[in-house]
Protein backbone atom coordinates (compact mmCIF):
# COMPACT_ATOMS: atom_id res chain seq x y z
CA UNK A 1 0.00 0.00 0.00
CA UNK A 2 2.71 2.60 0.98
CA UNK A 3 4.83 1.31 -1.84
CA UNK A 4 2.00 2.33 -4.01
CA UNK A 5 1.26 5.65 -2.80
CA UNK A 6 4.77 6.74 -2.93
CA UNK A 7 4.99 5.56 -6.93
CA UNK A 8 1.92 7.70 -6.79
CA UNK A 9 4.22 10.72 -5.97
CA UNK A 10 6.80 10.20 -7.62
CA UNK A 11 4.69 10.03 -10.70
CA UNK A 12 3.09 13.17 -10.48
CA UNK A 13 5.94 15.02 -9.19
CA UNK A 14 7.46 13.69 -12.63
CA UNK A 15 4.14 14.97 -14.68
CA UNK A 16 4.51 18.49 -12.69
CA UNK A 17 8.25 19.04 -13.25
CA UNK A 18 7.45 18.15 -16.85
CA UNK A 19 4.61 20.27 -17.19
CA UNK A 20 6.32 23.53 -16.20
CA UNK A 21 9.06 23.85 -18.31
CA UNK A 22 10.18 24.35 -22.24
CA UNK A 23 7.45 26.75 -23.11
CA UNK A 24 8.08 30.83 -22.07
CA UNK A 25 6.17 31.83 -19.55
CA UNK A 26 4.61 34.83 -18.52
CA UNK A 27 3.36 35.51 -14.80
CA UNK A 28 0.93 37.81 -13.88
CA UNK A 29 -0.31 38.74 -10.20
CA UNK A 30 -3.71 39.91 -10.08
CA UNK A 31 -7.26 40.28 -9.19
CA UNK A 32 -9.46 37.23 -9.72
CA UNK A 33 -11.79 37.14 -13.00
CA UNK A 34 -10.56 41.02 -13.90
CA UNK A 35 -9.16 39.24 -17.48
CA UNK A 36 -10.91 38.04 -20.43
CA UNK A 37 -9.95 34.93 -20.74
CA UNK A 38 -10.18 34.67 -24.69
CA UNK A 39 -7.95 37.32 -24.42
CA UNK A 40 -5.03 35.40 -22.92
CA UNK A 41 -5.66 32.58 -24.88
CA UNK A 42 -5.05 34.55 -27.61
CA UNK A 43 -1.89 36.14 -26.84
CA UNK A 44 -0.37 32.33 -25.95
CA UNK A 45 -1.03 31.37 -29.01
CA UNK A 46 0.28 34.46 -30.86
CA UNK A 47 3.42 34.15 -28.86
CA UNK A 48 3.75 30.57 -28.42
CA UNK A 49 3.81 31.45 -24.46
CA UNK A 50 2.20 30.19 -21.51
CA UNK A 51 0.28 32.71 -19.42
CA UNK A 52 0.21 31.74 -15.67
CA UNK A 53 -1.87 34.01 -13.70
CA UNK A 54 -1.74 34.38 -9.61
CA UNK A 55 -3.96 36.14 -7.52
CA UNK A 56 -3.83 38.27 -4.33
CA UNK A 57 -6.90 39.63 -2.19
CA UNK A 58 -5.64 43.10 -1.30
CA UNK A 59 -3.35 45.35 -2.39
CA UNK A 60 -1.63 45.18 1.01
CA UNK A 61 -1.26 41.36 1.06
CA UNK A 62 0.24 42.15 -2.44
CA UNK A 63 3.06 44.58 -0.89
CA UNK A 64 3.71 42.90 2.23
CA UNK A 65 4.29 39.42 -0.08
CA UNK A 66 6.74 41.11 -2.64
CA UNK A 67 8.52 43.21 -0.04
CA UNK A 68 9.43 40.45 1.72
CA UNK A 69 11.13 39.43 -1.40
CA UNK A 70 8.95 37.24 -3.49
CA UNK A 71 10.03 37.18 -6.96
CA UNK A 72 8.92 35.20 -10.27
CA UNK A 73 6.25 37.43 -11.19
CA UNK A 74 7.04 39.56 -14.47
CA UNK A 75 3.45 42.16 -14.35
CA UNK A 76 1.26 42.99 -11.76
CA UNK A 77 -2.31 44.50 -12.12
CA UNK A 78 -3.09 46.56 -8.73
CA UNK A 79 -4.56 49.67 -7.49
CA UNK A 80 -2.87 52.93 -8.41
CA UNK A 81 -2.44 53.95 -5.29
CA UNK A 82 0.11 50.91 -4.17
CA UNK A 83 1.82 51.59 -7.57
CA UNK A 84 2.40 55.00 -6.17
CA UNK A 85 4.03 53.20 -2.96
CA UNK A 86 5.97 50.56 -4.82
CA UNK A 87 7.89 52.96 -7.07
CA UNK A 88 9.07 55.12 -4.38
CA UNK A 89 10.44 51.90 -2.65
CA UNK A 90 12.15 51.35 -6.23
CA UNK A 91 10.55 47.98 -6.54
CA UNK A 92 9.36 48.68 -10.12
CA UNK A 93 10.90 48.97 -13.66
CA UNK A 94 10.62 52.59 -15.13
CA UNK A 95 8.75 51.97 -18.75
CA UNK A 96 9.89 52.29 -21.81
CA UNK A 97 7.23 53.63 -24.15
CA UNK A 98 8.75 53.17 -27.22
CA UNK A 99 8.52 49.21 -26.74
CA UNK A 100 4.67 50.12 -26.59
CA UNK A 101 3.20 50.60 -29.89
CA UNK A 102 -0.23 50.81 -28.35
CA UNK A 103 0.42 53.19 -26.11
CA UNK A 104 -1.35 56.39 -27.87
CA UNK A 105 -4.47 54.80 -27.25
CA UNK A 106 -4.23 55.81 -23.79
CA UNK A 107 -6.97 59.20 -23.26
CA UNK A 108 -4.96 62.05 -22.45
CA UNK A 109 -7.67 63.53 -20.42
CA UNK A 110 -7.19 60.69 -18.30
CA UNK A 111 -3.37 61.31 -17.72
CA UNK A 112 -4.28 64.39 -16.45
CA UNK A 113 -5.41 63.47 -13.61
CA UNK A 114 -3.14 60.05 -12.65
CA UNK A 115 -0.99 59.29 -10.04
CA UNK A 116 1.61 58.60 -12.98
CA UNK A 117 0.72 61.38 -15.64
CA UNK A 118 4.16 60.64 -18.22
CA UNK A 119 3.47 56.89 -17.44
CA UNK A 120 7.08 56.36 -16.45
CA UNK A 121 6.67 53.00 -14.24
CA UNK A 122 3.03 52.20 -14.92
CA UNK A 123 0.16 51.98 -17.46
CA UNK A 124 -3.35 52.18 -16.94
CA UNK A 125 -5.68 49.31 -17.00
CA UNK A 126 -9.02 50.00 -15.86
CA UNK A 127 -10.47 52.19 -13.91
CA UNK A 128 -13.52 52.67 -11.65
CA UNK A 129 -15.38 55.56 -9.58
CA UNK A 130 -17.57 55.85 -7.06
CA UNK A 131 -21.18 57.23 -7.28
CA UNK A 132 -24.67 57.06 -6.50
CA UNK A 133 -26.83 54.16 -7.52
CA UNK A 134 -30.94 54.31 -6.76
CA UNK A 135 -34.25 53.58 -7.02
CA UNK A 136 -35.69 55.40 -9.76
CA UNK A 137 -39.74 54.08 -8.49
CA UNK A 138 -38.75 55.73 -4.59
CA UNK A 139 -36.62 58.31 -5.39
CA UNK A 140 -38.29 61.34 -6.80
CA UNK A 141 -36.72 64.83 -8.49
CA UNK A 142 -33.47 62.59 -8.57
CA UNK A 143 -30.59 65.46 -8.98
CA UNK A 144 -27.43 64.03 -9.58
CA UNK A 145 -25.26 65.53 -6.54
CA UNK A 146 -23.88 64.61 -2.98
CA UNK A 147 -26.55 66.79 -1.65
CA UNK A 148 -29.16 63.79 -1.91
CA UNK A 149 -27.42 62.38 1.18
CA UNK A 150 -29.15 65.04 2.90
CA UNK A 151 -32.61 64.80 2.00
CA UNK A 152 -35.01 63.97 4.61
CA UNK A 153 -37.48 61.96 2.56
CA UNK A 154 -35.56 58.89 1.99
CA UNK A 155 -34.42 58.69 6.19
CA UNK A 156 -33.42 55.61 6.69
CA UNK A 157 -33.46 54.54 3.35
CA UNK A 158 -29.91 55.52 2.37
CA UNK A 159 -26.23 53.71 2.39
CA UNK A 160 -22.96 55.10 2.64
CA UNK A 161 -19.53 53.01 1.63
CA UNK A 162 -17.92 52.33 4.93
CA UNK A 163 -14.72 53.09 4.03
CA UNK A 164 -13.17 56.05 5.16
CA UNK A 165 -11.13 57.45 2.26
CA UNK A 166 -14.31 57.34 -0.21
CA UNK A 167 -17.29 58.68 2.70
CA UNK A 168 -15.10 61.55 4.49
CA UNK A 169 -13.63 62.16 0.29
CA UNK A 170 -17.26 62.82 -0.95
CA UNK A 171 -17.88 64.82 1.61
CA UNK A 172 -14.97 67.03 0.83
CA UNK A 173 -16.02 66.85 -2.70
CA UNK A 174 -19.82 67.93 -1.67
CA UNK A 175 -17.80 70.96 -0.12
CA UNK A 176 -16.13 71.55 -2.96
CA UNK A 177 -12.31 70.27 -1.95
CA UNK A 178 -9.71 67.64 -3.07
CA UNK A 179 -10.17 64.05 -1.96
CA UNK A 180 -6.34 63.88 -0.99
CA UNK A 181 -6.82 66.83 1.38
CA UNK A 182 -4.83 67.58 4.42
CA UNK A 183 -6.53 70.96 5.06
CA UNK A 184 -7.53 70.91 8.78
CA UNK A 185 -10.31 73.51 8.17
CA UNK A 186 -11.33 71.58 5.29
CA UNK A 187 -11.25 68.56 7.01
CA UNK A 188 -12.88 69.52 9.65
CA UNK A 189 -15.98 71.00 7.67
CA UNK A 190 -16.17 67.32 5.89
CA UNK A 191 -16.51 65.71 9.27
CA UNK A 192 -19.45 67.81 10.14
CA UNK A 193 -20.81 66.71 6.62
CA UNK A 194 -20.82 63.20 7.29
CA UNK A 195 -22.20 63.39 11.02
CA UNK A 196 -25.00 65.20 9.38
CA UNK A 197 -25.20 62.61 7.00
CA UNK A 198 -25.16 59.86 9.48
CA UNK A 199 -28.24 60.98 11.12
CA UNK A 200 -30.20 60.32 7.70
CA UNK A 201 -28.57 57.36 6.63
CA UNK A 202 -29.19 53.49 7.61
CA UNK A 203 -25.74 52.70 7.25
CA UNK A 204 -21.97 52.44 6.61
CA UNK A 205 -22.02 49.70 4.61
CA UNK A 206 -20.39 48.03 1.36
CA UNK A 207 -21.77 44.27 0.27
CA UNK A 208 -25.33 44.18 2.41
CA UNK A 209 -26.24 47.39 0.61
CA UNK A 210 -26.42 46.08 -2.48
CA UNK A 211 -28.60 43.06 -1.50
CA UNK A 212 -30.72 46.23 0.05
CA UNK A 213 -30.83 48.23 -3.05
CA UNK A 214 -31.83 45.66 -5.13
CA UNK A 215 -34.24 43.37 -2.71
CA UNK A 216 -35.89 47.25 -2.24
CA UNK A 217 -34.69 47.46 1.26
CA UNK A 218 -32.69 51.03 0.72
CA UNK A 219 -33.52 53.67 -1.84
CA UNK A 220 -30.26 55.31 -2.53
CA UNK A 221 -26.60 53.75 -2.17
CA UNK A 222 -23.09 54.85 -2.63
CA UNK A 223 -21.66 52.36 -4.31
CA UNK A 224 -19.21 51.69 -6.85
CA UNK A 225 -19.71 51.65 -10.14
CA UNK A 226 -18.59 48.58 -11.81
CA UNK A 227 -21.01 46.93 -8.59
CA UNK A 228 -24.11 49.20 -9.97
CA UNK A 229 -23.64 48.06 -13.14
CA UNK A 230 -24.14 44.54 -11.91
CA UNK A 231 -27.07 45.64 -9.67
CA UNK A 232 -28.80 47.06 -12.55
CA UNK A 233 -28.71 44.09 -15.19
CA UNK A 234 -31.03 42.09 -12.38
CA UNK A 235 -33.25 45.25 -11.66
CA UNK A 236 -33.98 47.66 -14.30
CA UNK A 237 -35.57 50.23 -11.74
CA UNK A 238 -32.44 50.85 -10.41
CA UNK A 239 -30.14 53.52 -12.10
CA UNK A 240 -26.53 54.94 -11.33
CA UNK A 241 -25.47 58.65 -11.32
CA UNK A 242 -22.11 60.31 -10.35
CA UNK A 243 -22.66 63.22 -8.65
CA UNK A 244 -22.31 66.59 -10.67
CA UNK A 245 -19.14 67.76 -8.03
CA UNK A 246 -17.06 64.88 -8.85
CA UNK A 247 -16.11 61.94 -7.15
CA UNK A 248 -13.35 59.45 -6.58
CA UNK A 249 -11.76 57.36 -9.31
CA UNK A 250 -9.77 54.22 -9.00
CA UNK A 251 -6.86 52.70 -11.27
CA UNK A 252 -5.93 49.52 -11.76
CA UNK A 253 -1.86 50.14 -13.37
CA UNK A 254 0.12 47.41 -15.33
CA UNK A 255 3.65 47.09 -13.78
CA UNK A 256 6.53 45.48 -14.67
CA UNK A 257 8.64 44.88 -11.25
CA UNK A 258 12.31 45.49 -10.96
CA UNK A 259 12.52 41.39 -10.03
CA UNK A 260 10.80 40.68 -13.43
CA UNK A 261 12.09 37.74 -15.45
CA UNK A 262 10.58 38.10 -18.78
CA UNK A 263 9.99 41.61 -19.09
CA UNK A 264 10.16 41.69 -22.84
CA UNK A 265 6.98 39.37 -22.68
CA UNK A 266 5.45 41.28 -19.98
CA UNK A 267 6.08 44.73 -22.75
CA UNK A 268 4.71 42.96 -25.69
CA UNK A 269 1.32 41.48 -23.29
CA UNK A 270 0.80 45.07 -22.10
CA UNK A 271 0.59 45.96 -25.89
CA UNK A 272 -1.46 43.68 -26.48
CA UNK A 273 -4.03 44.81 -23.66
CA UNK A 274 -3.76 48.25 -25.01
CA UNK A 275 -4.89 46.53 -28.62
CA UNK A 276 -8.05 48.53 -29.28
CA UNK A 277 -9.77 44.55 -30.07
CA UNK A 278 -8.27 43.43 -27.18
CA UNK A 279 -9.06 45.71 -25.19
CA UNK A 280 -13.15 46.33 -25.61
CA UNK A 281 -13.25 42.46 -24.93
CA UNK A 282 -11.57 43.25 -21.64
CA UNK A 283 -14.24 45.65 -20.83
CA UNK A 284 -17.13 43.98 -21.51
CA UNK A 285 -16.41 40.94 -19.39
CA UNK A 286 -15.58 42.94 -16.64
CA UNK A 287 -17.63 45.84 -17.38
CA UNK A 288 -15.48 48.57 -16.36
CA UNK A 289 -13.88 51.55 -18.41
CA UNK A 290 -10.09 51.35 -19.90
CA UNK A 291 -8.86 54.67 -20.66
CA UNK A 292 -8.12 53.38 -24.29
CA UNK A 293 -9.99 55.93 -26.45
CA UNK A 294 -9.00 53.85 -29.67
CA UNK A 295 -10.84 50.94 -27.55
CA UNK A 296 -13.91 53.07 -26.29
CA UNK A 297 -14.64 53.96 -30.41
CA UNK A 298 -15.59 50.44 -31.17
CA UNK A 299 -17.47 49.52 -27.84
CA UNK A 300 -21.58 49.31 -28.31
CA UNK A 301 -23.02 52.82 -28.21
CA UNK A 302 -25.28 51.40 -25.22
CA UNK A 303 -22.08 50.86 -23.41
CA UNK A 304 -20.55 54.01 -24.16
CA UNK A 305 -23.34 56.34 -22.96
CA UNK A 306 -24.19 54.54 -19.80
CA UNK A 307 -23.34 56.83 -17.20
CA UNK A 308 -22.57 53.61 -15.01
CA UNK A 309 -19.47 53.22 -17.39
CA UNK A 310 -18.12 56.37 -18.44
CA UNK A 311 -18.47 59.74 -16.65
CA UNK A 312 -18.84 62.90 -18.05
CA UNK A 313 -15.43 64.50 -18.92
CA UNK A 314 -16.60 67.69 -17.10
CA UNK A 315 -17.55 65.29 -13.93
CA UNK A 316 -14.03 63.58 -14.47
CA UNK A 317 -12.08 66.96 -14.92
CA UNK A 318 -13.00 67.95 -11.41
CA UNK A 319 -12.74 64.10 -9.67
CA UNK A 320 -9.73 62.87 -7.99
CA UNK A 321 -7.72 59.61 -7.84
CA UNK A 322 -7.22 58.15 -4.42
CA UNK A 323 -3.63 58.79 -2.88
CA UNK A 324 -2.05 56.77 -0.44
CA UNK A 325 -1.36 59.76 2.31
CA UNK A 326 1.69 57.90 3.98
CA UNK A 327 1.58 59.16 7.66
CA UNK A 328 -1.11 61.84 7.15
CA UNK A 329 -3.50 58.24 7.28
CA UNK A 330 -3.78 58.75 10.84
CA UNK A 331 -5.52 62.04 10.09
CA UNK A 332 -8.17 60.09 8.42
CA UNK A 333 -8.71 57.28 11.02
CA UNK A 334 -8.97 59.76 13.69
CA UNK A 335 -11.86 61.85 11.99
CA UNK A 336 -13.33 58.41 11.08
CA UNK A 337 -13.39 56.86 14.45
CA UNK A 338 -14.88 60.24 15.55
CA UNK A 339 -17.61 60.09 13.15
CA UNK A 340 -18.28 55.89 13.64
CA UNK A 341 -18.33 56.74 17.32
CA UNK A 342 -20.78 59.64 17.36
CA UNK A 343 -24.28 59.04 18.49
CA UNK B 1 -40.73 8.36 33.37
CA UNK B 2 -41.00 10.76 30.56
CA UNK B 3 -37.69 11.26 28.80
CA UNK B 4 -36.68 15.31 29.19
CA UNK B 5 -37.34 16.99 25.15
CA UNK B 6 -34.90 19.27 25.92
CA UNK B 7 -32.02 17.15 24.64
CA UNK B 8 -34.07 16.99 21.16
CA UNK B 9 -34.91 20.39 20.94
CA UNK B 10 -31.23 21.07 21.19
CA UNK B 11 -30.06 18.74 18.65
CA UNK B 12 -32.25 20.26 16.08
CA UNK B 13 -30.73 23.46 16.76
CA UNK B 14 -27.47 22.72 16.47
CA UNK B 15 -28.35 20.39 13.06
CA UNK B 16 -29.73 23.53 11.71
CA UNK B 17 -27.01 25.50 12.57
CA UNK B 18 -24.35 23.60 11.32
CA UNK B 19 -26.66 22.60 8.32
CA UNK B 20 -28.55 25.60 6.51
CA UNK B 21 -26.06 28.29 5.80
CA UNK B 22 -24.79 24.96 3.41
CA UNK B 23 -28.55 24.23 1.95
CA UNK B 24 -28.77 27.74 1.38
CA UNK B 25 -25.47 28.08 -0.33
CA UNK B 26 -26.28 24.72 -2.30
CA UNK B 27 -29.66 26.55 -3.62
CA UNK B 28 -28.86 29.75 -4.07
CA UNK B 29 -26.40 28.64 -6.58
CA UNK B 30 -29.23 27.31 -9.12
CA UNK B 31 -30.89 30.99 -8.57
CA UNK B 32 -30.68 33.40 -11.20
CA UNK B 33 -29.97 36.59 -9.16
CA UNK B 34 -26.77 37.68 -8.75
CA UNK B 35 -26.66 38.36 -5.39
CA UNK B 36 -28.89 35.98 -3.71
CA UNK B 37 -31.23 38.80 -2.06
CA UNK B 38 -34.49 37.11 -4.00
CA UNK B 39 -34.66 34.48 -5.39
CA UNK B 40 -34.53 35.05 -9.62
CA UNK B 41 -35.64 31.99 -10.80
CA UNK B 42 -33.98 28.77 -11.75
CA UNK B 43 -30.62 28.38 -13.28
CA UNK B 44 -27.55 26.26 -14.15
CA UNK B 45 -25.58 29.19 -15.55
CA UNK B 46 -23.59 29.27 -12.92
CA UNK B 47 -22.20 25.57 -13.42
CA UNK B 48 -21.64 26.42 -16.72
CA UNK B 49 -19.84 29.17 -16.32
CA UNK B 50 -17.76 27.09 -13.26
CA UNK B 51 -16.81 24.38 -15.78
CA UNK B 52 -15.77 26.79 -18.61
CA UNK B 53 -12.97 28.91 -16.27
CA UNK B 54 -10.20 26.54 -16.55
CA UNK B 55 -8.04 28.58 -13.69
CA UNK B 56 -10.73 26.84 -10.87
CA UNK B 57 -9.46 23.92 -12.19
CA UNK B 58 -6.19 24.54 -12.14
CA UNK B 59 -6.12 26.14 -9.22
CA UNK B 60 -8.27 22.83 -7.89
CA UNK B 61 -5.54 20.42 -8.89
CA UNK B 62 -2.82 22.04 -6.98
CA UNK B 63 -4.80 22.51 -4.01
CA UNK B 64 -5.43 18.56 -4.15
CA UNK B 65 -2.05 17.39 -4.74
CA UNK B 66 -0.90 19.53 -2.14
CA UNK B 67 -3.63 18.22 0.28
CA UNK B 68 -2.54 14.29 -0.75
CA UNK B 69 1.29 15.05 -0.49
CA UNK B 70 1.67 16.55 2.76
CA UNK B 71 -1.64 14.40 4.55
CA UNK B 72 0.61 11.64 3.43
CA UNK B 73 4.00 13.14 4.53
CA UNK B 74 2.47 14.35 7.83
CA UNK B 75 0.80 11.51 8.52
CA UNK B 76 3.92 9.50 8.35
CA UNK B 77 6.05 11.89 10.22
CA UNK B 78 3.36 13.33 13.02
CA UNK B 79 2.93 9.19 14.03
CA UNK B 80 6.82 8.75 14.39
CA UNK B 81 6.85 12.15 16.76
CA UNK B 82 3.71 10.81 18.54
CA UNK B 83 5.35 7.39 19.02
CA UNK B 84 8.75 8.95 20.59
CA UNK B 85 6.56 11.36 22.13
CA UNK B 86 4.48 8.41 23.96
CA UNK B 87 7.54 6.61 24.11
CA UNK B 88 10.04 8.27 25.58
CA UNK B 89 10.45 10.74 28.54
CA UNK B 90 13.44 12.63 28.67
CA UNK B 91 14.51 16.67 28.56
CA UNK B 92 14.81 16.05 24.89
CA UNK B 93 11.25 14.73 24.37
CA UNK B 94 9.52 17.68 26.28
CA UNK B 95 11.62 20.52 23.93
CA UNK B 96 10.07 18.08 21.26
CA UNK B 97 6.53 18.31 22.94
CA UNK B 98 6.81 21.54 22.87
CA UNK B 99 8.14 22.35 19.04
CA UNK B 100 4.87 19.88 18.07
CA UNK B 101 2.77 22.38 20.35
CA UNK B 102 3.64 25.46 18.72
CA UNK B 103 2.25 25.51 15.66
CA UNK B 104 -1.52 24.94 16.63
CA UNK B 105 -0.89 28.18 19.04
CA UNK B 106 0.85 30.39 16.81
CA UNK B 107 -0.92 32.54 14.41
CA UNK B 108 -1.20 32.02 10.55
CA UNK B 109 0.15 35.48 9.37
CA UNK B 110 3.56 35.13 11.33
CA UNK B 111 4.31 31.56 10.34
CA UNK B 112 3.31 32.69 6.92
CA UNK B 113 5.44 35.41 6.74
CA UNK B 114 8.42 34.17 8.10
CA UNK B 115 8.18 31.01 6.32
CA UNK B 116 7.95 33.26 3.25
CA UNK B 117 11.23 35.05 4.66
CA UNK B 118 13.09 31.81 5.56
CA UNK B 119 12.47 30.35 2.10
CA UNK B 120 13.24 33.96 0.20
CA UNK B 121 16.42 33.49 2.45
CA UNK B 122 17.54 30.20 1.57
CA UNK B 123 16.99 31.59 -2.40
CA UNK B 124 14.11 28.31 -2.85
CA UNK B 125 11.67 29.21 -5.42
CA UNK B 126 8.68 29.74 -4.31
CA UNK B 127 6.01 27.25 -6.04
CA UNK B 128 4.03 24.33 -5.05
CA UNK B 129 7.04 22.43 -3.07
CA UNK B 130 7.37 25.74 -0.51
CA UNK B 131 3.66 25.37 -0.17
CA UNK B 132 3.70 21.59 0.43
CA UNK B 133 6.82 22.26 2.83
CA UNK B 134 4.40 24.76 5.03
CA UNK B 135 1.51 22.76 5.14
CA UNK B 136 3.54 19.77 6.53
CA UNK B 137 4.80 22.06 9.11
CA UNK B 138 1.66 22.19 10.35
CA UNK B 139 -0.19 19.25 9.46
CA UNK B 140 2.64 17.28 11.47
CA UNK B 141 1.60 18.71 14.61
CA UNK B 142 -2.34 18.11 14.16
CA UNK B 143 -1.64 14.44 13.43
CA UNK B 144 0.64 14.14 16.03
CA UNK B 145 -2.07 15.02 18.24
CA UNK B 146 -4.74 12.82 16.92
CA UNK B 147 -1.97 9.93 17.63
CA UNK B 148 -1.13 10.84 21.20
CA UNK B 149 -4.34 11.11 22.16
CA UNK B 150 -5.04 7.26 20.66
CA UNK B 151 -1.81 5.97 22.52
CA UNK B 152 -3.09 7.77 25.98
CA UNK B 153 -5.77 4.47 25.84
CA UNK B 154 -2.83 2.54 24.49
CA UNK B 155 -1.63 -0.76 26.97
CA UNK B 156 2.31 -1.04 26.37
CA UNK B 157 2.09 -4.58 28.12
CA UNK B 158 1.25 -5.32 24.26
CA UNK B 159 4.44 -4.60 22.93
CA UNK B 160 6.30 -6.13 25.91
CA UNK B 161 4.21 -9.48 25.56
CA UNK B 162 5.02 -9.34 21.82
CA UNK B 163 8.70 -8.67 22.47
CA UNK B 164 8.27 -11.74 25.13
CA UNK B 165 7.18 -13.70 22.33
CA UNK B 166 9.75 -13.00 20.37
CA UNK B 167 9.27 -9.48 18.34
CA UNK B 168 11.90 -7.30 17.54
CA UNK B 169 10.99 -3.71 19.11
CA UNK B 170 11.05 -2.79 15.11
CA UNK B 171 8.50 -5.28 14.60
CA UNK B 172 6.01 -5.19 17.57
CA UNK B 173 6.19 -1.51 16.63
CA UNK B 174 5.29 -2.30 12.88
CA UNK B 175 2.83 -5.43 13.39
CA UNK B 176 1.61 -4.47 17.08
CA UNK B 177 1.16 -1.10 17.88
CA UNK B 178 0.87 0.80 14.45
CA UNK B 179 -2.15 -1.56 13.33
CA UNK B 180 -3.98 -0.88 16.56
CA UNK B 181 -3.24 2.87 16.35
CA UNK B 182 -4.52 2.76 12.54
CA UNK B 183 -7.98 4.71 12.83
CA UNK B 184 -5.95 7.76 14.79
CA UNK B 185 -3.49 7.80 12.36
CA UNK B 186 -6.59 8.14 10.10
CA UNK B 187 -8.22 10.55 11.51
CA UNK B 188 -5.57 12.66 11.81
CA UNK B 189 -4.68 12.52 8.54
CA UNK B 190 -8.07 13.55 7.86
CA UNK B 191 -8.20 16.57 9.82
CA UNK B 192 -4.66 17.01 8.35
CA UNK B 193 -6.67 16.91 4.96
CA UNK B 194 -8.91 19.66 5.30
CA UNK B 195 -6.78 21.99 7.37
CA UNK B 196 -4.47 21.88 3.91
CA UNK B 197 -7.31 22.11 1.52
CA UNK B 198 -8.61 25.16 3.08
CA UNK B 199 -5.10 27.21 4.17
CA UNK B 200 -5.38 30.37 3.14
CA UNK B 201 -2.96 32.67 4.51
CA UNK B 202 -0.02 30.65 5.05
CA UNK B 203 -0.66 29.48 1.38
CA UNK B 204 -0.93 32.84 0.04
CA UNK B 205 2.82 34.26 1.78
CA UNK B 206 4.46 30.85 0.64
CA UNK B 207 3.15 30.21 -2.74
CA UNK B 208 5.04 31.40 -5.85
CA UNK B 209 4.44 31.91 -9.20
CA UNK B 210 2.03 29.55 -11.47
CA UNK B 211 0.64 27.60 -7.77
CA UNK B 212 -2.65 29.53 -6.85
CA UNK B 213 -4.54 26.85 -5.15
CA UNK B 214 -8.49 26.90 -4.46
CA UNK B 215 -8.85 28.93 -1.28
CA UNK B 216 -6.73 32.02 -2.65
CA UNK B 217 -8.44 32.03 -5.96
CA UNK B 218 -11.60 31.95 -4.28
CA UNK B 219 -10.60 34.68 -1.57
CA UNK B 220 -9.12 36.56 -4.70
CA UNK B 221 -12.75 36.76 -6.62
CA UNK B 222 -14.32 38.49 -3.45
CA UNK B 223 -13.49 41.78 -5.50
CA UNK B 224 -14.42 41.29 -9.08
CA UNK B 225 -15.59 37.76 -9.85
CA UNK B 226 -19.06 36.23 -9.53
CA UNK B 227 -19.59 34.76 -5.75
CA UNK B 228 -22.66 32.70 -7.42
CA UNK B 229 -19.55 30.66 -9.47
CA UNK B 230 -18.40 29.86 -5.99
CA UNK B 231 -21.45 28.73 -5.09
CA UNK B 232 -21.57 26.31 -7.55
CA UNK B 233 -18.12 25.58 -6.15
CA UNK B 234 -19.36 24.92 -2.70
CA UNK B 235 -22.50 22.55 -3.98
CA UNK B 236 -20.70 20.51 -5.82
CA UNK B 237 -17.63 19.87 -3.09
CA UNK B 238 -20.44 19.51 -0.30
CA UNK B 239 -21.60 16.66 -2.89
CA UNK B 240 -18.35 15.10 -3.31
CA UNK B 241 -17.32 15.28 0.61
CA UNK B 242 -20.58 13.45 1.98
CA UNK B 243 -20.04 11.10 -1.30
CA UNK B 244 -16.65 10.19 0.08
CA UNK B 245 -17.73 10.61 3.48
CA UNK B 246 -20.70 7.97 2.63
CA UNK B 247 -18.60 5.34 0.56
CA UNK B 248 -15.66 4.98 3.57
CA UNK B 249 -17.87 4.32 6.40
CA UNK B 250 -20.12 1.78 4.24
CA UNK B 251 -15.94 0.54 3.44
CA UNK B 252 -15.21 0.56 7.20
CA UNK B 253 -18.34 -0.89 8.09
CA UNK B 254 -17.87 -3.92 5.86
CA UNK B 255 -14.16 -4.84 7.39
Amino acid sequence: MMKRILSILAIMTAVAGISCSRQKELHVFIWADYMNNDVITAFEKNENCRVVMDFFDSNEALYAKVKAGATGYDLYICSSYMVNIMNDQKMLQSIDLWKLKNIGNIDPEYLKISLDPAMSHSVPYMMSFAGIAYNTEKVKNFVPTWGMLDRSDLKGRITLLNDLRETIGAALKFNGCNYNSLNPAELDKARQTVLRWKKNIAKFDVDEAKRGLEAGEFFLIHTYNGDALQIISQNPKIAFAVPREGTSISVDDMVIPTSAVNADLAYRFIDHLLDPEVCSKNMEYISYLAPNLAAQKIMPKDFMQNPAVLPSKEILKKSDILKDLGADNATYSKIWDEIKSAE
Amino acid sequence: MRRSRIPFYLLVGMLVFLYLPLIIVIVNSFNMSRYGGQWGGFTLKWYSRLFSDRTIWYALGNSLLIALTSTVTSMVLGTTAAIALYRFKTRLQSAHRLFIHLPLVMPDILVGISLLLFFVALKVRLGLFTIYLAHVTFCISYVAMVVLGRLQDFNYAVIEAAMDLGASWPAAIRKVMIPMITPGIMAGGLLAFTLSIDDFVITFFVSGPGSATLPLYIYSMIRHGSPMVINALTGIFIVFTFTVVTISKKLLEEK
